[in-house]
């Protein structure tokens, strides 16, 4: 942090720039207005309306195929990926639309991280690799000192650092499962971003490590928000603040049926949809 | 911190583990028993027929026949003994080996017909020297294949020069881009690889040598060459490119990754193993060819290092002419060149897979040393 001396010299972008290891740097807040999804002709999910707050977790919730998914790669401009994808509406990041170009996709990306449902660091990196690939692939160029910083405050924040300190030139894929998973976390916390998108964590891991991850989740929801999708309801009650019922009828596009601090969901839901949902009567 | 129980001054007092292992075998006596009493019956079997009641003869129709023989009364054995299902089992297990060294075999008597033919007249001279004094009655020791070594190496060396960037680019259009063009230049390049290898040389010939006005040259055959090499190396490229699962490009994309840097950064260190093999494939697709070089390379029996310009030799050429001279030391000598050859290949391909055949899991020796300068590891 302090010692970027050479790097700061040159015209290369710097982590300085992205505030890279910045105590100060800020979660932000996500808004969708009015999102609506296609696949092709088909129509997956219509009207959401979501505020994620900054420096909250905000849990998606719902029985599979109601479009949480779809919803969730829309913010950070995942969805587009799939060819026959579009979609209408708008998402903000901080009041900053991020499709109508303001700012640059990658960069969308990498203000707001993503972590998949199956664990995937990159099988040609080592441990320390996988960490510092964001900086790698978006270019951007550190010092020596920098990286060994970042290596070990990202995996001590993913809660990996003790368990493979000793281990950082092993293949990212010699780990097991749930530390693969943690490592993936560590890699996206490493390019700061102010949101990280979670898919379904911890759905191939078990109760050890999802409870791991649930109390790194909790960790670092201080400087970054947190949006999760999640099959598991005790799950979305340990680390959620608030949550977002997701439900699509047959043949109709998901909508968000409810919504609302995580406590009132759970413990008092205003739809009858819900109550069943959440006290598993379907889904 | 463990290690040191070993060094300990008691340690003949090892622990043994007193507990009897399970053995887990697939054969028991009987198996071995049925076999070799099918085998013995069967050979009785057709040396009764070959010997005594039909009026033929020869050791590979004995041969067959014994196999075939052996394979009917093994089948029954075990359907006796063990029933219809193990019986088939066995029957489709027989297939399969029979397959497999029906396979095998050829390959093995190839190499080893050239290895006995050719092992004679190998001298160190033949990699260093060429045919500038051999005379037509010269002993086939006398002399070498230097200069067709030499041209070989440099007009595959330029083929893949040429063949393996525009491969592997091509395979990352086909693959990673996904433009419109994909599907016709899929077809296309399939159509390249049906391509006769001697419609590759007389390509070259007529637009290069004849058309252009340019001499026969190594440069030229490396040309015809790089024909045939691209579809080979772009086909197989594309195959591998397409195995490096989804799921990291969209972890690299969604770290803030750009297209290219996807591809440069994850997708191609991936399938680095799988790649290599693309490459070993066109190579060994192209050494060997002699009919492209024909019109292009020229032939020479001396030494020309320099491929823009004269006319060079090559090894399958080289054997091509000399196979058919009436002198039995010229053709002992083209089966030398024979030899060397394969040689070639064989060092070229444990070259290849000593740089990056490993899976992607693996971290190489020379990656190491690099992380561990960069403090990575």
């Amino acid at each position: 942090m302090t010692s970027i001396d050479t790097a700061t010299t040159t015209t290369n972008k710097t982590s300085s720039d992205i505030g890279l290891l910045d105590p100060g740097h800020k979660a932000a807040g996500l808004t969708a207005n009015n999102v609506a999804c296609w696949f092709g002709a088909k129509k997956v999910l219509e009207g959401v309306n979501l505020d994620m707050a900054p420096g909250q977790v905000t849990a998606l919730i719902g029985p599979s195929g109601c479009g949480k998914s779809t919803f969730l790669r829309t913010l950070n401009r995942m969805h587009e990926l799939v060819p026959s994808a579009t979609l209408a509406g708008e998402i903000l990041i901080d009041g900053v639309d991020i499709y109508r170009g303001a700012i640059p996709v990658t960069d969308v990306r990498r203000r707001i991280g993503m972590v998949f449902q199956k664990p995937n660091p990159f099988p040609a990196m080592t441990v320390a690799e996988n960490v510092l690939a964001g900086l790698k692939l978006s270019g951007l160029k550190t010092t020596r000192s920098e990286r060994d910083a970042l290596i070990e405050s990202c995996l001590t924040k993913a809660g990996l650092w003790n368990e493979v300190k000793n281990r950082l030139g092993d293949p990212g894929r010699a780990l097991s499962g749930g530390q693969q998973q943690r490592l993936c976390i560590a890699r996206s916390l490493a390019v700061s971003p102010q949101v990280l998108l979670m898919d379904e964590p911890c759905s191939a891991l078990d109760p050890t490590s999802t409870r791991r991850i649930e109390q790194t989740i909790s960790e670092i929801s201080e400087t970054v928000t947190v949006v999760i999708v999640t099959h598991n309801m005790q799950q979305a009650q340990r680390v959620s603040h608030r949550c977002a019922f997701f439900l699509a009828a047959e043949n109709e596009p998901g909508r968000i049926i409810e919504e609302g601090p995580t406590k009132d969901i759970f413990s008092n839901p205003r739809d009858e949809r819900t109550n069943d949902y959440v006290n598993g009567r379907f889904g | 911190m463990t290690t040191t129980l070993n060094t300990t001054p008691n340690n003949n007092e090892t622990k043994i583990d007193t507990e009897e292992r399970i053995k887990i075998r697939d054969i028991e006596m009987i198996d071995v028993i049925v076999m070799v009493g099918s085998a013995l019956s069967a050979f009785a079997l057709s040396y009764f027929f070959f010997q005594i009641l039909l009026p033929v003869s020869g050791a590979l129709g004995f041969f067959v026949c014994w196999y075939v023989f052996f394979n009917i009364i093994s089948t029954v054995a075990v359907w006796e003994l063990r029933g219809a299902i193990k019986a088939k089992d066995h029957l489709a297990r027989m297939f399969i080996w029979t397959g497999g060294l029906a396979a095998v075999i050829p390959l093995i008597l190839v190499v080893a017909y050239v290895i006995g033919k050719g092992y004679h007249s190998l001298r160190p001279q033949f990699f260093t020297q060429d045919q500038k004094f051999v005379g037509a009655l010269s002993d086939s020791t006398e002399g070498g294949g230097s200069h067709a070594i030499v041209g070989t190496l440099q007009q595959v060396g330029i083929a893949s020069l040429i063949s393996v960037p525009l491969g592997i680019t091509t395979a990352v259009y086909l693959n990673e881009v996904k433009g419109r063009l994909t599907r016709p230049l899929r077809m296309i390049i399939d159509a390249m690889s049906a391509v006769p290898s001697i419609v590759a040389g007389l390509f070259i010939y007529a637009a290069w040598i004849l058309a252009l006005g340019n001499q026969q040259t190594g440069f030229a055959g490396a040309l015809a060459l790089a024909v045939l090499f691209l579809p080979t190396v772009t086909r197989t490229s594309e195959v591998v490119l397409r195995l490096v699962p989804g799921g990291l490009r969209e972890a690299s994309l969604a770290l803030g990754g750009t297209e290219w840097r996807t591809t440069s950064r994850v997708v191609l260190p991936t399938a680095k193993s799988g790649l290599v093999t693309a490459v070993i494939l066109g190579v060994a697709r192209v050494i060997g060819e002699t009919a492209p070089l024909i019109l292009t390379v020229g032939g020479a029996f001396v030494m020309n290092a320099n491929p823009l310009s004269g006319k060079q030799d090559a090894l399958p050429y080289f054997v091509f002419r000399l196979i058919r001279f009436p002198q039995e030391a010229q053709v002992q000598r083209a089966w030398t060149g024979a030899l060397v050859l394969v040689i070639i290949v064989l060092v070229l391909f444990v070259i290849a897979r000593a740089i990056g055949g490993r899976g992607p899991d693996n971290i190489s020796r020379l990656k190491k040393r690099r992380l561990k300068r960069k403090g990575l590891a």
